[in-house]
């Protein structure tokens, strides 16, 4: 069984492999074969594996590989050798089933762009990383896959590397993520300091050893977060995301929704060992998220751009995972994580197909009455819409539920603001759903005329994820509505450790969470009411003139300025102590020291050089009398 | 008797070594040459060699001697044409030797200490017993000398053959990189010729 | 010991393909050939036996290097091809080139000294011919008659020393010298010190360490491209695997009494070389230095001996000649029609051949020792060795002279991106020349990512 583990990562390895060296001599046909094939090999791989972790036998928890050790210098090693528990299953899971999907939509969406080819490389190569970083049983292994990750991330904002906007995007994803990397970084090598080790199950083994709050273990996990920040678009480096929507739309779905952002929730599950010894770190975890999951929902009511929003909330829904991870939920957290994945993508998904029926117009403004042109999608997006609204049966209804049944176990404040959060999700969500599908359609003519419905290749991936969003919720049913939680179980075995540290879980009677679930369905219902009447029966536009907005709803609109704020803060001040140190420090101090020494070695060089006359008799003359000080010298050494 | 005899024969190993260095004419120089190669030889019978003594006066004394006495005859040097190096590199070389000599002998005083017993007869250094040697032990290294010679051989005749035909030829193939090529060699030839 | 009579069956079949006139098979044949010496040492893996009366052994380590040499010799043989096609004697050059190989197998399996000896004669003797093989050319027999002279210097003194140890403990073979050493040694005598030292000499007159290298820059810019490259990748690997062998094995248990002396070589050889590659404009002379800078970080592991001292240069050596060939390729096609290309010549190599210039990039940079390539790690593992075993002096300036080295690297690459053309024609290249390339562009970025396949080898 563990021999089919080096197959899944080496698969995407190998169709971009492939497809990256016969780039020419591959047809289109070909090149979505290998691409989604290689994914698909990868997926049925995962998926066998995945079933026998679910039916083996108790305390047979994980499979793992190695495929050969790495480096290996004094007591430093690392073998390449890859983990398989709960955890990383349900990721690959994720990651190779929806990504299939994404493969797929990705040949209908991208057939007529001339970088075809590059973007299939890409997008197997991303999910090689992917599997890297889930899939490594030690720290090194992840951190490859987590820079990979953020290179193709970067290579895939700038697909359309000729529009210097989107490039711009891609840098702008690239330092965010390299501030945080910095964190993790750090976080690794505090680790190897403390722990003498960086595989995950020495770590894990010998942080039993240490107290609960121990100062060491609260850096630790401190950094970590750091990176978790960067790579998951939280508050304080969200900003890359939004603009990471430069990228085609499949890459959005795939990269900026379902799976990489994903990585720093799935890094702190991994490390749940650790942070439950570090209480502070997880309030900290818990505000963070907490703050990141409103701004960001406040900022998606007022944007108007159909990506923008839904890169908002992605940004909002990941600020609630961290909320769930930072309450000791760590299931719970997974549990969002992966309905989040199912709804998003298909969200993502249906607004791609929207833009390409729209001839790539992404302003909602512009929108309406797709309806009637766009009946798949349209049914498909709305059974996202009520996903992440929290509608029952729908997935996110139980994963949003439980986070916050937690957080109201834990504190009444967390739950007032992550219901908060919650409802104006529901409401900007339905804001976008209504100005996009129902009323009138506002395009110019010439786009009305060219709108239509997507090819299969791209709806039937839509159809798959809507059913999934349908049902995806029902893994993890909550004991008060008669489920058994599968998820819970099956995930326990990693959070089993973390689980004895914390101790008992207080746990809400079963009466209150029925009344919290009601309330909140209840509150979700109006918010949908108020978007309806809003932008349905009012059939009000927001206005493109930012002068007529009230001066909230301007703030807001302009995203709280955050932007500009990080320019006038970060980095025009960064610019003008760079023009000090450039014409004092840099100038004075360090050109002299150092051309000081460049002459020095030039002027050794231009000297030494001499010692090379070219005459023979010199040489051996001067080997001589090296031997001569050689043999002399032992009565000196 | 055997002891004045081994003083007799390196004194005139040394005498007639130095004087290979100082004579000025260079037929000199392989005659005193020879002489010092002749003493090495007893050397080697004092020492129980015999056959090592034969083929050394063989070898060296008479093959590669006749070979050097050819060859400056044919570059018909005398003692105008010998290079005059300035008396510092003189004295510079005659003080680094010096110190040479004075560090071997200084660390090779200590020589009589050593214990290793080299158990010798008469009989050591015949042929019966060197060949036995050398098929046996040695036989490795006794066979893969020849690809040393073959080596050595093969080198002397490529770089003994004349190759301006060669590269006259190469000169007319004017097709691809031959051409460049060639065409440097040719300069080079031009140069060579002048 | 079979790749030894493969080898000099190949160099004897093609001193035969001359009378035959096989020349045009001659070339894959000995390709074949170096691939199935590789094949064969491969397989008496972990066997370690020795022949003839333990004359060579086939350890691991012997093992691992000759194959080393082997596949070496045959990405060279692809890289020299369109030098032997244009020269008059190509099955005598094939055949001289095959007996170096010999003796380079020789001088990294022998456990007699008299081997060792043989080894380093009939690689000189092969090297001193093909460094003159240009023979209308004076550089070249300039270089060639250099080498000769300075060689027979370096070998008169090796031989002095191995009659020395030979005087003092009454054998060649280096399991019975080892013997007399640790056993009987109640001090280490001056006769026994001058003969190790002498035999240091001559061997660091082969891996050119300073201050015995004058004859290396003279040499490797006088001699033919392709023979530099053979000179810069397969003797030094093979000159500094037999060093290491007869210091690690034969005289490590006296090493307090040589290891300084090898160290002031070690620090000389880094210091000196590093500093006067910076103000060379020949980029073959550069090269040259940068090799003898090479030697110095090998050095290092000598000085530092444990236990993975010789994984250390195994990987050092493999990624090094990778990464020199690479480089040595690229200038050999770069500058064939002015054999002492300057730095100028490179200007703007990336619009006139862009793979070339891609390819001399990664070259220099693993060179440089900038990570992921493999040079990064070979450096990275021979400061672990000294580092653990406290010579944290010695790797500090390495450090600081590996930072010469970037410099005057970075010069060409700089050259190569930076600088405009001074012609637009494009560098003309055979499809030979790129597939060597390729292997070397992989190899070098292989086992820069996968260092563990080396290191954990012997």
């Amino acid at each position: 069984m563990s021999d089919l583990i080096g197959f899944i990562p080496l698969a995407p390895l190998l169709g971009f492999l492939f497809i990256g060296f016969l780039n020419k001599s591959l047809t289109k046909g070909w090149v979505s074969f290998f691409a989604c094939g290689a994914v698909f090999v990868a997926f049925i791989l995962s998926s066998v594996l995945f079933f026998n972790l679910l039916n083996a036998p108790e305390g047979q928890a994980a499979f793992t590989y190695t495929a050969f050790d790495w480096i290996t210098t004094g007591n430093f090693s690392v073998s390449f050798s890859f983990l398989v528990d709960p955890l990383s299953a349900t990721m690959m899971m994720i990651i190779t089933g929806v990504g299939f999907l994404i493969h797929v939509y990705s040949v209908g969406y991208m057939y007529h762009d001339d970088g075809f080819r590059r973007f299939f490389m890409y997008l197997n190569l991303f999910i090689f990383f992917m599997l890297l970083l889930v899939m490594g049983s030690n720290y090194l292994l992840m951190f490859v896959g987590w820079e990979g990750v953020g290179l193709c991330s970067y290579l895939l904002i700038g697909f359309w590397f000729k529009n210097q906007d989107y490039n711009d995007a891609a840098k702008k994803a690239f330092i965010m993520n390299r501030i945080g990397d910095l964190g993790l970084i750090l976080g690794v090598i505090l680790i190897f300091v403390t722990f003498g080790s960086i595989n995950y199950a020495d770590v894990f083994s010998k942080a039993g050893e240490f107290p609960v709050g121990s100062e060491i273990i609260t850096w630790i996990t401190i950094l970590l977060f750091v990176g978790a920040i960067g790579k998951s678009a939280q508050i304080p480096l969200y900003t890359w995301l939004p603009d990471a929507m430069a990228g085609p739309t499949p890459v959005s779905a795939l990269i900026h929704a379902a799976t990489m952002v994903t990585a720093g929730v799935y890094m702190i599950a991994r490390n749940n060992v650790l942070y439950t010894l570090s209480p502070f770190t997880l309030e900290i975890v818990t505000v963070i998220g907490l703050a990141t999951a409103l701004f960001a929902a406040t900022i998606a009511i007022a944007q108007n751009d159909i990506k923008k929003v839904l890169a908002y909330s992605t940004v909002s829904q990941l600020g609630l995972m961290f909320v769930a991870l930072g309450l000791g939920a760590f299931t719970t957290g997974i549990f969002h994580m992966a309905t989040h994945a199912f709804f998003k993508a298909l969200l993502f998904l249906g607004a791609g197909s929207v833009i390409h029926g729209m001839s790539d117009e992404q302003d909602i403004r512009k929108m309406g009455g797709l309806r009637k042109y766009l009946p798949i999608t349209f049914i498909t997006f709305l059974v996202g819409t009520l996903a992440i609204a929290g509608i029952p049966p729908f997935a996110g209804f139980f994963s949003k539920d439980e986070i916050l049944a937690n957080a109201f176990a834990h504190s009444k404040v967390v739950y007032a603001v992550g219901a908060i959060a919650s409802l104006l999700t529901s409401f900007y969500m339905f804001r976008l759903f209504f100005l996009t599908f129902s009323g009138e359609n506002r395009a110019s003519e010439e786009v009305k005329h060219h709108i239509h419905e997507s090819p299969k290749s791209m709806t039937i991936p839509l159809m798959v994820l809507a059913v999934l969003s349908l049902i995806g919720g029902f893994m993890g049913v909550p004991e008060v509505l008669g489920g058994s939680h599968a998820l819970n179980n099956f995930l326990s075995p990693v959070f089993a450790q973390s689980a004895q540290i914390a101790g008992e879980h207080h746990h809400l009677d079963h009466s209150t969470e029925l009344i919290l679930m009601g309330l909140i369905v209840g509150l979700t219902l109006v918010m949908i009411f108020i978007a309806y009447s809003i932008y349905v029966r009012r059939k009000s536009v927001p206005t493109s003139n930012e002068a007529s907005l009230g001066a909230a709803h301007r703030l807001v609109y302009n995203k709280y300025y955050v932007d500009e704020a990080y320019n006038t803060v970060v980095v025009k001040p960064l610019y003008f102590l760079s023009k000090v140190f450039d014409s004092v420090v840099e100038k004075l101090l360090i050109d002299n020291i150092v051309n000081g020494t460049g002459k020095a070695i030039t002027w050794g060089s231009k000297t030494l050089r001499l010692v090379q006359t070219g005459n023979t008799g010199f040489y051996i003359l001067a080997m001589v009398i090296s031997i001569i000080v050689l043999l002399v010298s032992r009565s000196f050494l | 008797m055997t002891l004045y005899a081994f003083y007799f024969i390196s004194f005139l190993a040394v005498l007639s070594a130095l004087m290979v260095v100082f004579s000025r004419n260079p037929i000199h120089s392989v005659l005193y040459l020879v002489i010092t190669f002749f003493c090495v030889a007893c050397h080697y019978l004092l020492l129980n060699a015999q056959f090592l003594a034969a083929v050394h006066v063989i070898v060296y004394a008479g093959a590669i001697m006749v070979l050097f006495l050819y060859v400056i005859m044919l570059l018909n040097l005398n003692k105008d044409d010998e290079s005059q190096k300035s008396n510092l590199w003189k004295a510079g070389a005659v003080i680094t030797s010096g110190l040479l000599l004075v560090v071997f002998v200084g660390a090779l005083r200590g020589a009589e200490a050593e214990s290793v017993s080299f158990a010798s007869s008469n009989n050591t250094g015949l042929v019966k017993n060197l060949g036995r040697l050398l098929f046996n032990e040695f036989l490795l290294p006794f066979e893969i000398v020849s690809i040393l010679l073959l080596a050595a051989m093969v080198g002397a005749v490529m770089l003994g053959k004349t190759h301006m035909k060669r590269a006259k030829e190469i000169a007319h193939e004017k097709n691809g990189r031959g051409s460049v090529a060639s065409a440097r060699g040719i300069g080079n030839i031009k140069e060579l010729t002048k | 010991m079979n790749a030894v009579y493969i080898l000099s069956g190949l160099g004897i079949f093609s001193l035969l393909a001359e009378i035959f006139s096989f020349r045009k098979i001659l070339f894959p044949i000995v390709l074949l050939g170096l691939l199935a010496t590789a094949g064969l040492l491969v397989m008496d893996w972990n066997t370690g036996t020795s022949h003839f009366s333990n004359m060579l052994t086939f350890d691991n380590y012997a093992i691992a290097f000759s194959a080393g040499i082997a596949v070496i010799a045959f990405l060279w043989f692809l890289m020299s091809r369109d030098y032997f096609e244009n020269n008059t004697h190509v099955t005598d050059h094939f055949a001289l080139v095959l007996f170096s190989l010999v003796g380079a197998v020789f001088m990294v399996s022998y456990s007699n000294l008299a081997m060792l000896f043989l080894g380093i004669e009939i690689l000189s003797i092969s090297l001193y011919i093909m460094a003159g093989s240009k023979m209308t050319d004076l550089f070249s027999n300039e270089a060639s008659f250099k080498y000769f002279l300075m060689g027979s210097f370096a070998t008169g003194f090796l031989l002095f020393g191995i009659a020395l140890v030979y005087g003092v403990t009454g054998s060649f073979d280096l399991g019975k010298i080892n013997q007399v050493i640790t056993a009987g040694s109640t001090e280490f005598s001056a006769l026994l010190y001058a003969g190790v030292l002498l035999m240091m000499v001559g061997l660091a007159f082969k891996i050119s360490a300073v201050p015995f290298h004058f004859w290396a820059p003279d040499v490797y810019e006088g001699s033919p491209t392709v023979v530099t490259a053979f000179m810069s990748t397969i003797v030094k690997i093979a000159a500094f695997a037999g060093f290491f062998r007869l210091f690690a094995t034969c005289f490590a248990s006296v090493s307090g009494e040589w290891v300084n002396v090898v160290q002031v070589i070690a620090v000389l050889t880094l210091v000196v070389s590093n500093i006067t590659a910076v103000y060379q404009n020949s980029v073959k002379r550069m090269l040259a230095f940068s090799s003898i800078a090479h030697a110095g970080y090998l050095l290092i592991t000598l000085v530092a001996l444990n236990e993975i001292s010789a994984s250390a240069i195994l990987y050092y050596v493999l990624a090094y000649a990778a990464a020199s060939l690479a480089a040595f390729a690229v200038l050999h096609n770069v500058a064939f029609e002015n054999e002492n290309a300057s730095a100028e010549s490179f200007n703007g190599l990336s619009k006139r051949n862009p793979f070339h210039a891609f390819a001399m990039t990664v070259a220099l940079l693993s060179l440089a020792g900038i990570p992921p390539l493999a040079g990064f790690f070979a450096k990275y593992y021979i400061f672990t060795v000294a580092f653990e075993s406290g010579y944290v002096g010695i790797v500090l300036l390495a450090v600081v002279t590996s930072l010469i080295g970037i410099y005057y690297y970075f010069r060409i690459i700089i050259a190569m991106y930076l600088k405009a053309p001074e012609t637009t024609t494009p560098v003309a290249v055979t499809t030979m020349h790129n597939v060597m390339l390729v292997i070397c562009l992989l190899s070098t970025i292989i086992l820069g990512l996968f260092p563990d396949m080396i290191i954990k080898l012997i």
